[in-house]
This record gives structure tokens, C-alpha cells and sequence, in this order.
């Protein structure tokens, strides 16, 4: 049977770069956090509004968070694949651009998803999990994959106009905790919540997933969910149309 | 198999990288592009296998135009780039991993995997990644790794940089004889001597141009400038008798360099050379001199190349040429 393009190709990402180290450091350090950020802060702060205790309200922040795990890692293979040439390799053989560019954000998906999987497995023995509907299950995962394309895409725009990988790297990691940090992944908005922080929170569409994955976790999964689902989706579909740009005027060539 | 028609790349209208460039590849023809760095030979095949578009002219892969070649030409080549490319595993995942992106099917993979393995002398280092190899190492790598799978036009962007003489020689002979099992090859390469023992045609890019192109054999016919003589007379000379040759080769002689005079052994380079032993062999017979040899060395393609290339400097600029 002859695998699909974008399925050997996604196969590939797996195979090539996925070591150890690259696990640990892209699943162990959320999942560290639940265990060592959610247990200590759990003595300070008694409950955090529906969730109740504060581990059961950062576990979604940090379920939601995966899909940033998900791109970065699919921003990585681009940029590696860049500075080692296996871009041209590939695009020198027998797919097409935009398999290549499916296949990253299949990646960051899938990648994603294991994360989810993950998360909740660490967050099992500590918080225990009240059953979830099917639609509160969708919703998780549906926010997940508009997430992992929105970061996806926009970490593979970066990298496919970007030259040097000190520049690369800098911007991704000042995305990846300016977008953690200034969202509600760790902590509420709340009535206290100076304005201009509150703006910027609500401004970053990682506060939409966050607040969407936690209200099916607390079953109260509404219409604001729906409206914060429709803007990142909007988002997810703008930066993915940033990629299909970048790559069709991507430079090919060494980069640094 | 590779058709090019005046063949242009430009990356804005002012600026072109390689222009104007005609020539033909067929089945089991080896193809090889020479040129200075920067001559265009990356840039050339580049445009030829759809990495970058064609902006003027005309090519066709396999009978489709380069504008509309896609998946089902490309899938049928094979490219080795200049730039080392490679994927984060050890040598052999990377054979295996790469053959798997060709849908090469498993079995197949891994005992092709052991051929170029063995064939490439890349078993002892066939668990380490290939970042951690010497410079040849990796070349050697690059190449294996592309013949994991079946193609029908194979491109090698200068690969056998870094190789030992043995290496080399060990690839090429494997290269030679795909191509004569049917393999088309585009062989860019700086090693003059390697093209002129592989190629079966060569192409000389100057400046974005087509200087050239020809079978090495024509190129160092009619690019072969200065060659030398070594004249090798029976006897010492007389004084009066070296003045007499030296006379008679300064006044026919062409762009003459004498190398050496000693002892009998005359040595010179003459753009002209052919003529002036038919002068010295008649002007011996007339002293009454036996020459015990005298032979004219043939012009290496590497002498042919220099000549071709600073005959267009001195012309101030590349034009286009043409030979059987």
C-alpha cells in the first residue's frame, strides 16, 4: 500500500526529531509545573472560581498551553530543516509545498494532542476528572487544533522569513512566554486586573483556549466559548494564510 | 530526458543569474557543468529541478515544460545538493528515513541501505549521526543516500568536494556505471579532471552564460591554446645550432615559450605546436640530426578551461558557443 505524501512526510518529522532530551524538556517541564506550581500554590490561594482548588484551574491552562508545545516543535523542524537543507531535499523530490507545509502543522497537531494526553495523565492523580461530555471533549480537541494551526502557522511564517537562527529562536521563545505568561494559563482576570494587562490578556487568542478547555473541565462550556472558538478560528486562518505566503516566496539557499 | 532552450533565471529583471543556456541531456548521457564559483552551476540546477522557476526561456524534464513540471517529474530524479542536507538521526535511520519519503518499500530500503553502506564505506560509522562525520564522510553520505531510491536523471551538485583520491575514483566508477545501465547524470564539479574521465559532454558556464558545449574531446580541440613539445635530439647541440633553432621556432612560433634547453632536450609550449615540430623535424633532417623522440603533450581539460575562460575575459564578456 503506498503511504500518502503528507503522511510520510508527518512520519518523517516524528522519526527525525524526536529524542529524549526534545521529550523531556517539551513535555516534562508543563508537566513539572502541574506537579511543583500547582501543589505549591495550591497552600496560597484557596480557590480560583468555578475550578475550586488552584491546581484544578491551572491543569486546563496547562492542557491549553500544549498547543504552543505542538508549534513550537513544528517551527523547530522548519527551521532545522531550513538550515540543514532537507527543505530543498524534500522540495527537490516528490511533494509538493503544500504537503510539506500540512504535514508541519499535522506535526504540531499531533504533537499537540499528546501533549493534551499527557497533561491529563499527570493531572489525574492530583485533581481526579469528572467525566466529560462528548461535546466537551470535542471542544477541548477543536480548540487544540485551531491553537496548534494558529501557533503553527505563525511560527512557520516567522521561520520562513527569517535568515538566521539566533534571530529565529529569540523571537520564539519571547512569543512562546510572552503568550503563556499574559494569558489566563496561570491565573484569572479578574475585576482587579489593571486595565492595559487585561487588554493585552484578552488579546492573545491563548486566553481564549485556555478559558474554552477550562470551562469544559468545570462543564460550563457557553456562548462565550463559541465566540472566543470563532476568533481564534478566524486567527488560525489568518496566520495559516501568513505560511501559504511565506512559503511561496520562501528563499531557498543556506541560512545561518 | 533534460531539454534546456535559452534558459534563464533572473532574480529581477536587471539582475540574472544564469542566461541564454541551451543544451540537451539524453538516457545514460553524462552531463557535465563547469564553470568559476559563481559561474551559475548551482543557480542552472537549481532552475532544472523546479527549486527555483524559470524566468526566460524554455526547459523540459522528461518532455513537460519546467513551469509545469511537478511531483511526477521530480519523483522520477535525483538530486544531490551542494549544501549538505540531512536529518537529525544516525547515518543509517537517515538511509532508511529517507528512503521511506520515496515510498521505497521497507525490505527493498534496508538492503539497499546495506549496498550503499558497503559500497560508500560508511559501515563504521553507520550508527553515528551524520553532523559528527568528517567533510568527505558526509559527501560520501549525500550521495548514498540519494541512490536509496530509483530515478531516471540524476543531479550531483559538486559531490565528490572533500574526497580522497580513491573515494573518488570508487564514485565516479559506480556513477559510470549507472549511467550505463540507462542513468542520465548533471555532474557539476570543479575537479576538471574527474569531468573529463566522467562526462560524456560538458557544458562551460561563464558569467551566467553558456561558453560551451561539446564532448571534453572538441572543448580541448578547440579551447586547447598553448601545448607543450619536448624535442629530444641525439646529441648535444652547438651553439650555432641552438641559435638556429631558437631562431627558426621565434619566427614561427606562437605564443612560444621555451621551457627548457639543455643538453639536447628542448622543451616549449607553442599555441601552434603541431606546426613547429613539422620546422624542427624538417630543419634536423636538414643538419643532418637525428631526433631520438619528439612529442607533443595533449591539452588537459583543465588547460582547455583556462584558455576558454581568459579568452572570454580578454573578450570582455561570455558569448555563446556551440561544437558538435
Amino acid at each position: 500500500m503506498r503511504v500518502p505524501p503528507v503522511v510520510r512526510l508527518v512520519v518523517r518529522n516524528f522519526a527525525a526529531t524526536l529524542d529524549p532530551i526534545t521529550l523531556l524538556v517539551m513535555f516534562g517541564q508543563p508537566a513539572f509545573l502541574i506537579v511543583i506550581l500547582g501543589t505549591m500554590f495550591d497552600q496560597l490561594i484557596p480557590s480560583v472560581g468555578a475550578s475550586g482548588s488552584y491546581i484544578a484551574y491551572l491543569v486546563p491552562g496547562m492542557i491549553a498551553s500544549q498547543m504552543i508545545t505542538g508549534a513550537v516543535l513544528a517551527g523547530r523542524i522548519f527551521w532545522l530543516d531550513r538550515r540543514w537543507a532537507m527543505v530543498e531535499q524534500i522540495f527537490s523530490g516528490p511533494f509538493l509545498r503544500a504537503e510539506y507545509l500540512a504535514a508541519l502543522l499535522l506535526t504540531a497537531l499531533l504533537f499537540s494532542l499528546v501533549g493534551v494526553g499527557i497533561m491529563v495523565l499527570v493531572a489525574l492523580p492530583l485533581i481526579g476528572l469528572t467525566p466529560l461530555s462528548p461535546l466537551e471533549v470535542g471542544a477541548i480537541l477543536g480548540t487544540i487544533a485551531l491553537g496548534s494551526l494558529f501557533f503553527g502557522g505563525l511560527l512557520v511564517a516567522i521561520g520562513g522569513r527569517i535568515r538566521s537562527a539566533n534571530l529565529y529562536f529569540t523571537i520564539q521563545s519571547l512569543l512562546q512566554y510572552f503568550l503563556i505568561f499574559i494569558s489566563t494559563v496561570y491565573y484569572p482576570v479578574t475585576s482587579k486586573t489593571p486595565v492595559v494587562l487585561r487588554a493585552i490578556v484578552y488579546a492573545n487568542p491563548l486566553t481564549y483556549a485556555a478559558n474554552t478547555v477550562r470551562d469544559a473541565f468545570t462543564h460550563s462550556f457557553g456562548s462565550s466559548d463559541l465566540v472566543g472558538a470563532s476568533i481564534l478560528g478566524g486567527l488560525a486562518l489568518g496566520t495559516f494564510t501568513l505560511a501559504v505566503l511565506s512559503f511561496r516566496t520562501l528563499e531557498m539557499g543556506p541560512v545561518q | 530526458m533534460l531539454r534546456a532552450e535559452e534558459l534563464g533565471f533572473a532574480y529581477t529583471p536587471e539582475r540574472f543569474a544564469i542566461r541564454s543556456l541551451s543544451f540537451e541531456v539524453a538516457r545514460g548521457e553524462v552531463f557535465g557543468l563547469l564553470g568559476r564559483n559563481g559561474a551559475g552551476k548551482t543557480t542552472t540546477v537549481r532552475v532544472l529541478t523546479t527549486l527555483l522557476p524559470v524566468t526566460e526561456g524554455r526547459g523540459y524534464l522528461f518532455g513537460t515544460e519546467l513551469r509545469h513540471a511537478g511531483r511526477a517529474e521530480r519523483a522520477r530524479l535525483g538530486v544531490v545538493l551542494q549544501s549538505e542536507s540531512l536529518d537529525f538521526v544516525s547515518v543509517e535511520q537517515n538511509l532508511t528515513l529517507y528512503a521511506f519519503l520515496w515510498g521505497v518499500p521497507r525490505e527493498t530500503a534496508k538492503a539497499r541501505a546495506e549496498e550503499m553502506l558497503e559500497l560508500f564505506e560508511l559501515q563504521p560509522m553507520r550508527k553515528r549521526k551524520p553532523w559528527g562525520l568528517s567533510g568527505g564522510e558526509r559527501r560520501r553520505f549525500q550521495v548514498a543516500r540519494e541512490l536509496m531510491h530509483e530515478m531516471e536523471l540524476l543531479f550531483l551538485d559538486e559531490p565528490t568536494v572533500g574526497l580522497d583520491a580513491l573515494t573518488r575514483r570508487r564514485i565516479l566508477d559506480y556513477l559510470a556505471h549507472r549511467a550505463r545501465q540507462g542513468l542520465a547524470i548533471v555532474f557539476t564539479t570543479h575537479i576538471l579532471q574527474e569531468a573529463d574521465q566522467l562526462c560524456d559532454r560538458i557544458g562551460v558556464l561563464q558569467g551566467g552564460r553558456m561558453r560551451a558545449v561539446g564532448p571534453p574531446g572538441a572543448i580541448k580541440r578547440q579551447y586547447r591554446g598553448a601545448r607543450a613539445v619536448e624535442a629530444e635530439f641525439e646529441r648535444t647541440l652547438t651553439d650555432p645550432e641552438r641559435a638556429q633553432v631558437r631562431g627558426l621556432l621565434a619566427s614561427k612560433g606562437q605564443g612560444l615559450v621555451i621551457v627548457s634547453d639543455e643538453r639536447g632536450l628542448l622543451v616549449f609550449r607553442a599555441t601552434n605546436a603541431e606546426d613547429l615540430v613539422a620546422d624542427l623535424s624538417r630543419w634536423a633532417h636538414g643538419a643532418g640530426i637525428d631526433l631520438a623522440r619528439i612529442s607533443v603533450r595533449e591539452t588537459t581539460l583543465e588547460e582547455a578551461f583556462v584558455t576558454l575562460v581568459a579568452d572570454d575575459a580578454a573578450d570582455g564578456g561570455p558569448a555563446d558557443e556551440g561544437l558538435p
